[in-house]
């Protein structure tokens, strides 16, 4: 391997640890602190698709993820601090304590938000597109979802128009094998989800979302089409999660070993660790010593988010309207 | 009002905004259902495709989430989409867009965004179109914090009120009423904007105050006008223009000198605007009332097809006029 490609899998294994680490953060120590309040929707085992796929993405593209966003924001950059707080419900989270873990947003990277209204995303994301298209912009616009999405109408309405209008929108499905605890078998009529495209004249394919750097060439190629073609396209990725739908999910909608023989066999953090192992690429001990930096860095993020204030109650509607606040109602 | 203007049908009104706003500002753009070469159903942007192109008035497939959902993200990167579902009842389709997204897309993200799209609908009965193309649902889109909602009768308010829509940075809802786009009313020649949040008094009195929206507004000014001829009673006319933000203080300077109030639309009353605006009178006002308030609504049924049992289920201005008589006795 190249050196520039050992750098290029060291820094994704440092963004899908950072992810794994952040997530297990939460479900190790936060949830049973009650550090957070509602659900939190984690992607522990989905990481290579949004690194791979972040990372595909240039600096002027756009956004939007779902309730299961952790691993695309953090991926982008969002900070985690930031992060960490909003999901805790503080002033100095990334949304000021107003949405959440299902809400993280952040326009400094274009992240445009997550959107846990299943499939409501994708008809956003082609009007994303569109105003990039008549605007004259450059970038485009990455919209992404779970297998579940793919059956509501939104998508299939969002699907034809961004087709139809030539909208530069690539659309990413995780296909993570459970709509929270229905499996695609019972969902869907058709389990080559990634033909639906050409059903709208649009390219689909159907990739292996446990590899990051092949999930990057994939979105590289991908995005790279659209960019040129002003095209959508639709990339879905098989994955697995890990753990429960939320952090509330009993799970026992799968047999209790399947998740562990997934894990064993896939686990996309794994499978770079035994790269680097296999091809001698790193030093054993340099990977313990990343795996403990970032740790550390995780922590470190998640004590400062600790120590932020909480909202002003004085304050509770403010961001609401744009422009002056209308009070003549209220 | 020193300028009348000339003539003109409610729909050339509403062309009328949305030309000025297209030439206005390029970021300005229109997709619906029908609305291209054929200009829209009830005829509101015929010729705008023309002028414009199709790029800026797209005809867009029987799609209202996907219509709606799109306004939503090209409005959070800068556009201004003015989209028509084309009858208000579909907008349940579309509400997903409006009332979860739109409404909500700024304040989730801590302020981060602006949504300044306009989602226009023609709403109401009237012409025989039956239960599911008549519904009248502006109370829907005022429950939700977050959208401003426009309900406008005279062609000249509309075409003023759905400038400023268009410019707001906020979400707005903008309702027509189907039965009306026919109906003629003076419209200035020169360019004019009216504030969202701002009632006009559209008829001075002093007897009784008439709240009253959209089409029904006629029907009340026609029952104001025949109760001061026949009865002598003199009823102060105010139309809200916007529902939400609801101007409150025009109606409570209005009951500052009447005590007494009737409330008409055509939507529902049960958990309608009429019942919130007696509401927050009630609350902190009561000691403005001198008798209790009166709502004329349409009768809760879906409306009915035949034209005897539509006529029976909608306001009229002799529903009207006797609801001011019983506030007034």
């Amino acid at each position: 391997m190249q050196p520039e490609r050992i750098e290029q899998l060291l820094h994704y294994y440092k963004d899908m640890l950072r992810i794994r680490y952040f997530e297990e953060k939460i479900l190790n120590y936060m949830l049973p602190n009650k550090l957070f309040r509602g659900s939190s929707h984690l992607c522990i085992g989905q990481e290579a698709v949004a690194v791979g796929a972040i990372h595909a993405m240039e600096a002027e593209d756009y956004l939007y993820t779902t309730h299961r966003s952790h691993g695309h924001t953090l991926a982008r950059g969002m900070d985690m601090e930031a992060a960490f707080a909003e999901i805790m419900g503080r002033t100095t989270g990334v949304c000021h304590g107003r949405g959440g873990s299902m809400h993280l947003a952040d326009a400094s990277l274009r992240i445009l938000g997550a959107n846990p209204v299943v499939g409501s995303n994708i008809p956003m994301a082609a009007g994303s597109a569109l105003a990039l298209k008549m605007q004259g912009k450059p970038g485009i616009v990455v919209a992404f979802f779970g297998e579940g999405a793919l059956n509501t109408g939104a998508c299939h309405e969002a699907f034809n128009m961004a087709a139809l209008w030539d909208l530069p929108v690539v659309f990413i499905c995780e296909d993570n094998q459970y709509a929270i605890s229905v499996p695609e078998a019972t969902a869907m009529a058709d389990e080559d989800l990634h033909e639906r495209a050409a059903a709208y004249g649009m390219e689909g394919l159907r990739l292996d979302g446990m590899n990051v750097l092949e999930v990057y060439e994939y979105c590289r190629a991908s995005f790279g089409k659209t960019r040129r073609t002003g095209r959508p396209a639709l990339l879905v990725f098989d994955t697995y999660r890990f753990v429960g739908h939320h952090t509330a999910d009993s799970e026992q909608y799968r047999p209790k070993d399947e998740a562990i023989e997934v894990l064993r066999e896939k686990d996309p953090v794994h499978f770079v660790e035994r790269e680097f192992l296999e091809d001698c690429l790193v030093d054993p001990e340099k990977a313990v010593d990343i795996r403990l930096e970032i740790k550390e860095e995780v922590e470190a993020a998640f004590q400062r988010a600790l120590n932020g204030p909480w909202p002003d109650p004085e304050k509770l509607t403010e961001g609401l309207w744009a422009e002056s606040e209308v009070t003549c109602d209220e | 009002m020193s300028d009348q203007g000339r003539e003109v049908v409610f729909a050339q009104a509403i062309r009328t905004a949305l030309r000025e706003e297209m030439k206005r500002d390029e970021s300005v753009i229109l997709w619906g259902q029908d609305i291209g070469v054929y200009g829209g159903v009830y005829g509101a942007t015929t010729g705008l495709q023309r002028e414009f192109g199709k790029e800026r008035v797209r005809d867009a497939p029987i799609s209202e989430m996907a219509i709606a959902g799109l306004a939503v993200g090209s409005a959070i990167l800068g556009m201004r989409p003015v989209v028509e579902i084309m009858y208000a009842d579909f907008l349940m389709h579309a509400s997903d867009a409006i009332a979860n997204q739109a409404a909500k897309w700024r304040y989730m993200s801590g302020g981060q965004f602006k949504v300044p799209a306009v989602f226009r609908s023609p709403g109401g009965g009237g012409s025989g179109y039956a239960a599911q193309h008549s519904q009248n649902i502006e109370a829907w889109f005022c429950h939700i914090p977050g959208l401003k909602v426009v309900c406008p009768c005279m062609p000249r308010d509309a075409r003023a009120l759905l400038k400023t829509a268009i410019r707001d940075d906020n979400p707005v809802v903008f309702l027509e009423h189907k039965s009306h786009y026919t109906h003629r009313g003076p419209m200035p020649k020169e360019e004019e904007t009216l504030p969202l949040g701002k009632a006009d008094v559209k008829r001075q009195g002093s007897d009784v105050t008439l709240v009253s929206w959209s089409r029904t507004l006629l029907w009340a000014l026609e029952a104001a006008e025949r109760l001061q001829d026949e009865e002598g009673v003199s009823v102060e006319v105010i139309d809200p223009l916007t529902l939400r933000p609801l101007d409150l203080d025009c109606i409570l300077e209005s009951l500052g000198k009447t005590g007494r109030l009737v409330i008409a639309h055509e939507s529902h009353a049960f958990c309608g605007v009429g019942g919130e605006i007696i509401a927050q009178i009630a609350e902190n006002h009561l000691d403005l009332l001198k008798a209790p308030p009166k709502r004329v609504c349409a009768v809760p049924c879906p409306l009915p097809y035949s034209e005897p049992l539509e006529k029976a289920a909608l306001p009229d201005a002799d529903n009207i006029a006797a609801a001011i008589r019983k506030v007034v006795g």
